[in-house]
């Protein structure tokens, strides 16, 4: 506790708690936007950010990642487009609510949700971090090879309709992870004598192609769309009887949404859905789920909220990253020359702690941004989408120009947006690809390192308990289909949410 | 209007006719070491010559060798451009194939060094250099060696070690990291037999009594570390990571000096030993002939270990980690990729969800303005490019027929859009974009 202490101290002085405003801020914005999200911002920032302290640029990226599970509900309430992946359930009735004159209820239910989600699981997440450092001194290389073949096959199952889509974003992103130098054997591969490719694929100009350049041309190809937004009606304040619909859904949607955001299951799609399926389970009014029930949207936001402070336990901690934004937040850390992991505890406790005290707070920002400030992010929503769209183009070639000033990051960086968009349109999951980029090289480098050290020896990875149990669990995952589905349910939500975003009032 | 402008400035800043601008390159990404030299000198020259202006110029990729190609090429007899090196772009050069090398530049100054240390776990049985030797010796195998990456400093320092104790180059078990920082889990938890890299990498732990050092891969004992030399145990071998200076080719001999001059200055003012003292950089200042003389002779001692290493490895792979050479998994992964893709294709083989036509010409009519955006980016500047992309995008969106009215519009919300962004990320961020064509 000591350390969360200290954190505050760091968190608390005002050019930190000015990062911090800057970040929530940005991230309600990005998430009010369509089509622009907590991964791209990230990624689009990563190069201005260079000269700043690290401490700072940090505490701003967690805002922009919370802040974005803030915003992107108030698309979904007010619009028929969700502001965000992660709310693409708070739509279904959100929009319904707003529908029937209850915005400012809807509006209520999922800040406060998101505040009280947010801060609970932020306290689970500096509970379980010290307690997930010591575990993973423990980790040499086989251990956290074993690890990411872990992760690997989890996004893999659990996000998308079909397994065969997840694997084949997956194995792209691992292909394109070994493009460039060998640093191993220091060996160019896959390079084909193009100097260019010998430092490898970039990841944060792949986040941009997918995530800004894919989305637009995914929203070009849907043809002119049809979009209503609907004014804040009602009061932000919730009656009594929706408080006590509101409070049991954001408690369990945080149960859920903390540990499903700590497995490498991909970001907050799974724990929404799932909230929402569990809120639908439990009710006594079940009839009213899809025509505007409260606890359908208190539930998923809380989950949301909840699930982004659960990716940052793996991330802190092991270095891991479950979602595209965490990956692109690894790849912060690693502009810093900082390695997260249990050492980053050991080395820069005021930094990681800080980073963690500045959730607290950030928290609070963001109720207030979120709730009493709302009309002014609903103001954003009504910049005609042309320009929207336009104008994320023109951000995302300058942030992949600025990386390494390099006009060939343009042309990787189309190549990538056409790739996301094709990908789209064969409705495979996009997050794998970032995944596979990102923890590629490194389960290689952990696989390659481990049988150097054991002398080309295989059995290390069966004679370490913690590998050898590791790469059991994902034998069993992959192999008996436990999580072959997700849980019966959750894909006719999934159905009944794209329909109903899709389908034009 | 240039020419005005341009007689303009000179009437204005006569200082500027004096002076001689100069042009650093960085071959490398902000904020690595030949960076971190680059702006030195900038810092130092702002001060010791106010009027003179000078710029850093970054060109990443490759361990330099895509900078030190460009800097041959365009700048060969500008007296007003220097590049970084170091080290580690002689042993890059060799491994990426360049087909230019340190040779073919004008060198003017070696600047700074860093040495590396050997060290072992505090727990380790090793408690002497000479321990660690016998046990290489008798099982080269035995011992894993951790550092940064392959064919750096680090990686050298061990291969070069093994030569000078009669093992081949290839025997030794090095198992490269992102760098010696990253390296330091792998030691600490006692999976690496030992680690190597520069002493600042390691201070915190050496301080801590966590590690022990070894040895120090200096000439002559180094005050602050507490280690004895490489060559007091008996290896006749010093390594330094050092940084230097280069001009391009085909300059004069007076042009030479003039610049060796130059740089020799800012090496021997009070600010530069300030910039040494914060970086924890060694002085190690060397011009002239014998500058020349010592990168024949690390050109030639890199060449040769590097040469019978890929040799070895060529004939037979190594004896270490023979079940995975570095292109199996790529190989692996590849082909399963386009398997999956195959099967997706064949099981789903119309896209799920139809496009709408409309909307396929949208898409197609953005994707043909993102290719020609990085052309445009470098010829006609970053504002009218992104204006160019903003038109495309937004009227293609808008999803009317298209009409003056409209299209003037978004180009005119494109232009103030596009501006602002140049000016907020020029001026305030400080990014260097390619600006507007006049």
């Amino acid at each position: 506790m000591s350390e969360l202490v200290t954190g505050f101290a760091v968190a608390l002085t005002p050019s930190n708690l000015f990062w911090g405003l800057a970040g929530t801020t940005l991230g309600t914005a990005v998430g009010v936007l369509p089509g622009i999200g907590p991964a791209l911002t990230v990624a689009l920032l990563l190069p201005v950010t260079y000269n700043l302290d690290p401490t700072a640029a940090l505490i701003m990226f967690a805002g922009i990642y919370y802040g974005a599970m803030y915003g992107g509900s108030t698309t979904s309430i007010l619009l028929n487009t969700p502001g965000e992946s992660a709310t693409i359930v708070t739509a279904i009735d959100g929009h319904q609510m707003a529908r029937n004159g209850r915005a400012g209820a809807a509006l209520a239910t999922s800040a406060i949700g998101s505040f009280v989600a947010g801060t609970l699981a932020t306290l689970a997440l500096s509970v379980t971090a010290p307690l997930m450092v010591k575990f993973a001194l423990a980790f040499g290389s086989a251990e956290y090879f074993a690890l990411m073949v872990v992760a690997f096959v989890m996004v893999t199952t659990m996000l998308g309709e079909s397994r065969v889509k997840g694997w084949l974003s997956l194995l792209l992103g691992l292909t394109l992870g070994f493009v460039g130098i060998d640093s191993l054997s220091g060996r160019a591969r896959m390079s084909f004598g193009i100097p260019y490719l010998l430092d490898g694929i970039d990841p944060v100009i792949v986040a941009i192609g997918l995530f800004a350049v894919g989305e637009t041309l995914w929203v070009a190809s849907r043809g002119p769309a049809i979009e209503e937004l609907l004014p804040v009606r009602g009061s932000l304040w919730m009656t009594a009887a929706e408080w006590s619909r509101s409070w049991k859904p954001w408690l369990r949607g945080t149960a859920i949404g903390f540990p499903l955001g700590a497995l490498p299951a991909g970001g907050a799609e799974l724990p929404t859905l799932m909230s929402y399926a569990i809120e639908k389970r439990l009710s006594k009014r079940p009839e009213e789920f899809g025509r505007g029930a409260i606890e359908a949207v208190a539930g998923p936001e809380a989950a949301n909220n909840a699930s982004a402070a659960g990716t940052l336990v793996p991330l802190l901690t092991l270095g891991l990253p479950t979602s595209a934004t965490a990956a692109v937040l690894l790849a912060a850390f690693q502009q810093f020359g900082l390695q997260p992991g249990p050492l980053l505890f050991e080395h820069e406790p005021a930094l990681v702690w800080g980073v963690i005290a500045s959730l607290y707070i950030g928290n609070v920002m963001l109720l207030v941004l979120n709730l009493p400030l709302v009309g002014m992010w609903v103001k954003l929503l009504s910049i005609p989408r042309p320009w929207l769209y336009g104008g994320i183009l023109v951000v995302a070639s300058l942030g992949a120009f600025s990386v390494h000033r390099a006009a060939g990051d343009l042309v990787l960086m189309a190549a990538v947006g056409i790739v996301g968009f094709l990908l789209r349109l064969i409705e495979a999951p996009v997050a794998p690809v970032m995944i596979g980029l990102i923890l590629g090289p490194a389960a290689e480098q952990h696989l390659r390192r481990a049988l150097s050290i054991s002398q080309g020896d295989w059995t290390v990875f069966a004679t370490h308990p913690l590998s050898a149990a590791l790469l059991l669990v994902a034998t069993a995952i992959a192999g008996f289909g436990i999580l072959r589905r997700p849980p019966a349910g959750l894909s006719t939500v999934a159905q009944s949410a794209k329909a109903g975003i899709e389908s034009k009032p | 209007m240039r020419i005005a402008a341009g007689i303009l400035l000179l009437l204005l800043v006569p200082a500027l006719v004096t002076a001689q601008p100069l042009v650093i390159t960085a071959p490398a990404a902000p904020g690595g070491g030949w960076d971190q030299t680059a702006r030195a000198i900038q810092r130092v020259l702002a001060e010791t010559e106010p009027a003179a202006s000078v710029q850093v110029d970054n060109v990443p990729g490759a361990a330099g060798t895509i900078g030190l190609a460009r800097f041959i090429q365009s700048e060969r007899g500008n007296p007003g451009a220097l590049l970084v090196t170091g080290l580690v772009m002689v042993s890059g050069v060799i491994i990426n194939g360049s087909p230019v090398s340190l040779a073919d530049t004008t060198p003017i100054a070696r600047l700074t060094g860093e040495y590396e240390v050997i060290v072992v776990p505090a727990a380790s049985p090793f408690r002497s250099l000479a321990d660690l030797v016998d046990a290489f010796r008798k099982n080269p195998g035995s011992v894993s060696w951790g550092g940064g990456s392959a064919g750096g400093t680090d990686d050298l320092l061990v291969r070069l070690l093994a030569e000078q104790i009669g093992l081949p180059a290839s025997s030794v078990n090095y198992i490269a990291f992102a760098g010696g920082g990253a390296a330091l889990a792998g030691v600490l938890g006692g999976q690496l037999s030992a680690a190597v890299s520069g002493y600042a990498e390691f201070a915190g732990q050496i301080g801590a009594g966590q590690l022990r050092v070894l040895a120090v891969s200096s000439a002559s004992r180094v005050g602050s570390i507490d280690a004895p030399t490489l060559r007091e145990s008996g290896i006749a071998l010093d390594l330094a990571n050092w940084r230097a200076i280069v001009a391009p080719p085909g300059l004069s001999d007076a042009e030479q000096e003039a610049l060796t001059a130059r740089v020799t200055r800012v090496a021997t003012s009070v600010q530069w030993r300030a910039t040494l003292e914060q970086n924890g950089w060694e002085d190690q200042l060397l011009t002239g002939a014998a500058l020349r003389q010592f990168l024949l002779s690390e050109q030639a001692r890199i060449e040769d270990v590097l040469r019978r290493l890929s040799a070895t490895n060529a004939r037979a792979p190594t004896t270490l980690a023979v079940t995975l050479t570095p292109s199996s998994l790529p190989n692996a992964i590849t082909i399963a990729f386009f398997g999956v893709l195959a099967l997706t294709l064949f099981t789903a083989a119309k896209p799920s969800i139809a496009t709408d036509r409309e909307g396929a010409r949208m898409a197609a009519a953005i994707i043909i303005a993102l290719l020609i955006l990085p052309i445009a980016f470098v010829t006609i500047g970053f504002v009218a490019s992104s204006v160019l992309l903003f038109v495309v995008a937004a009227s293609t969106l808008r999803a009317r027929p298209f009409t003056i009215r409209s299209i003037a519009l978004d180009l005119v919300v494109g232009l103030a859009f596009s501006i602002t962004i140049f000016l907020v990320f020029t001026r305030g961020l400080g990014v260097a974009l390619p600006g507007l064509p006049w």
